[in-house]
C-alpha cells in the first residue's frame, strides 16, 4: 500500500498539484508503514511536500513534524527557510510572517522563493496591500524576466481588478517566453474575450486548436477552445461592431458562418455518447443551446 | 422586500463546491421560481473554479444554466460566489456583473456569499447581497429571526459539514470547468451528491 502512495506523491511532486487532502492521506499511509527510511533522497522532496500540504489543511503537527527533520538535515538552507515563512502564515500572521520575509530577503537576496512568498502574502492581505504585491512583483519581474509563473500571478492580480488590457499585456509576455503551451494561449483568449476584443480573443482561440496535435482525441484546451470559437464568432455574426483594441480584423461574414458551422459541429459531436456507463450529461442543454444560437 | 427561502439540496451543493476547491474562488447559480410568498430557491448550479475573472466560460455556463431552468420550469434566480480567504465577505466585481445581468431577467434576484469563517459550525454560511440601483449590499440579519432569508431546513450547515467530513461527498462534486474537460461530468444536476439521508426539522 505505501508503493502505490509513494507513487501518487511522486506524481504530484513533478506535476506541482495542490491536492493537499489528498497529499495528508496518502503521507500519512507512507509514514505509519515505515516506508520513509526506503525512500532515500526522495524522502527529503517527500517530507517538503507533505509539510506544505499539512500546512495547507490546517494539520499544524504534521508540517511540525516535517519541517523539524528537515531543519535538522538542512540547517541554513534556502527552501528550509521558505517553509518556515510558509508556516507562520499559517498561523495567520501576515504581519509576522512579512517580517520574516523581509528580514530574511536583506540577509540573503538571491532567495527568489522568499521574494515570492513575500508577494503573495501581500496579494493575500486584500486590497490594502494589493498595490505593494503589484509593485514588488513588477521590480522581481524587472530582475527575473524569464519567469512565466510570475507574469501568470501578474496578469491574475490585473484580471481580479478588472484590470484586462494590463493582464493582456502581461499574458503577452508569458506568450513569447513559452509559446508552445496551449493553456497559456487559451488564457491569453480568455483574457481577451472578457478585455471586449472579441476579433483578438476568436483569432487566439483558433490559435489553441491549430497547436493541438495529439490527434483524435482533444487536449482540455482545444475543448475550450472550441466552445470559445464558437461564442466569439456566433457574437461577431449578431453585432456589426467588432471593435478591436489591438486592431485585429475580423474575419468576413461568410468566414464566420463556417466557423460558426465547424465549432456547432465539433461541439454537438463531442456529446454523442460513446457507451453506456460514459454517458455525456446536459446533451439536450447544449443541444438546445447551440440550435439557438445558429445565425 | 422579497423573501427568500434556500432549499437544503442548494446549500449543500454551494458548500460542496466551496469546500472542493477551498484554495480558489469558485461561483454558481441558483435556481428556482416566484411563489406567491416568496422565493424559492431548489437549487444551485456550479460554475467554474479556474479564471473566475474571465468571462466566456462564464457567459456560456450561464447560458446554459439557463436553458436547463427553462426546461424545468425554473428561473434563474440568483448567483453566489465563495473566495479562498475567510475574511473576503465581499461580493467581487465579477460578481455584481454577473447577479446584475441575472437580475434583468429576475427581478428579486439575489447574490449569496460563503462566510469562510462559519463553514465549520452550525450557523448558516451565507451573506445575502441585495441591489439597490446598480450597487449591491450585503443584508445583515441574514438566516436569523424574522430575516426575509431562511433555510429551508435548519439543519443543512451541519448537514453539509457531516457529508462533507464524514462521507467526502464534496470529492464527487463537478462543475461547468470540470464538465468541459470531461463532458460526462454531471454539472447541471450532480444527482450523486444529493442528501438522500435530509429530514425536514
Amino acid at each position: 500500500m505505501a508503493a502505490t502512495a509513494l507513487e501518487k506523491l511522486a506524481t504530484w511532486r513533478v506535476r506541482g498539484t495542490r491536492a493537499s487532502e489528498q497529499v495528508v492521506e496518502q503521507g500519512i499511509i507512507v509514514l505509519e508503514q515505515g516506508a520513509l527510511k526506503r525512500m532515500g533522497d526522495d524522502a527529503w522532496a517527500f517530507l517538503e511536500q507533505l509539510a506544505l500540504a499539512s500546512l495547507d489543511i490546517g494539520r499544524l503537527d504534521i508540517a511540525d513534524d516535517c519541517l523539524e527533520q528537515l531543519t535538522e538535515e538542512f540547517p541554513g538552507s534556502p527552501r528550509v527557510e521558505c517553509l518556515k515563512g510558509i508556516r507562520l502564515e499559517a498561523d495567520d500572521k501576515p504581519g509576522e510572517a512579512l517580517n520574516f520575509y523581509e528580514a530574511a530577503l536583506r540577509e540573503d537576496d538571491t532567495n527568489i522563493a522568499l521574494w515570492k512568498r513575500q508577494i503573495a502574502v501581500l496579494r493575500g492581505q486584500g486590497p490594502q496591500t494589493i498595490p505593494r504585491a503589484v509593485e514588488e512583483l513588477t521590480r522581481y519581474l524587472d530582475t527575473f524576466y524569464a519567469d512565466v509563473e510570475a507574469w501568470i500571478e501578474l496578469a491574475d492580480i490585473y484580471s481580479e481588478l478588472n484590470l484586462y488590457a494590463l493582464s493582456l499585456q502581461a499574458l503577452a509576455h508569458v506568450l513569447l517566453l513559452a509559446s508552445q503551451n496551449p493553456f497559456y494561449v487559451l488564457r491569453f483568449a480568455e483574457t481577451a474575450y472578457t478585455a471586449g476584443d472579441i476579433p483578438l480573443a476568436l483569432k487566439t482561440f483558433l490559435r489553441v486548436i491549430d497547436m493541438d496535435e495529439s490527434g483524435p482525441s482533444e487536449g482540455n484546451a482545444t475543448k475550450r477552445a472550441w466552445w470559445g470559437v464558437k461564442l466569439t464568432s456566433s457574437r461577431l455574426l449578431s453585432s456589426s461592431n467588432a471593435s478591436s483594441d489591438s486592431q485585429t480584423l475580423a474575419p468576413s461574414a461568410e468566414h464566420l458562418k463556417l466557423l460558426d458551422e465547424l465549432a456547432t459541429e465539433r461541439l454537438a459531436g463531442s456529446y454523442s455518447t460513446t457507451s453506456a456507463d460514459r454517458q455525456a450529461r446536459g446533451r439536450d442543454v447544449v443541444l438546445a443551446w447551440l440550435i439557438g444560437r445558429k445565425r | 422586500m422579497a423573501s427568500y427561502t434556500l432549499s437544503h439540496q442548494a446549500y449543500l451543493k454551494i458548500i460542496f463546491h466551496a469546500a472542493k476547491h477551498p484554495h480558489k474562488p469558485v461561483n454558481g447559480v441558483l435556481l428556482g421560481k416566484q411563489t406567491a410568498t416568496s422565493v424559492l430557491v431548489t437549487d444551485a448550479v456550479p460554475l467554474l473554479h479556474l479564471w473566475t475573472n474571465l468571462s466566456p466560460m462564464m457567459e456560456i455556463g450561464l447560458d446554459l444554466a439557463r436553458t436547463h431552468a427553462d426546461a424545468l420550469g425554473l428561473q434563474v434566480v440568483g448567483y453566489y460566489q465563495a473566495t479562498e480567504r475567510l475574511d473576503d465577505r465581499a461580493l467581487a466585481p465579477v460578481g455584481e456583473k454577473v447577479a446584475s445581468k441575472i437580475k434583468e431577467n429576475f427581478n428579486d434576484a439575489f447574490a449569496l456569499v460563503v462566510d469562510g469563517e462559519k463553514m465549520g459550525t452550525e450557523e448558516p454560511a451565507l451573506i445575502p447581497y441585495i441591489a439597490n440601483g446598480t450597487s449591491w449590499h450585503p443584508h445583515n440579519s441574514a438566516f436569523a429571526g424574522d430575516s426575509p432569508f431562511t433555510l429551508e431546513n435548519q439543519k443543512s450547515p451541519s448537514r453539509a459539514m457531516a457529508l462533507i467530513r464524514e462521507r467526502g461527498l464534496h470529492r464527487q462534486f463537478g462543475d461547468f470547468d470540470d464538465h468541459l474537460e470531461d463532458v460526462t461530468v454531471d454539472w447541471l444536476n450532480n444527482a450523486g451528491c444529493t442528501d438522500k439521508g435530509a429530514k425536514k426539522t
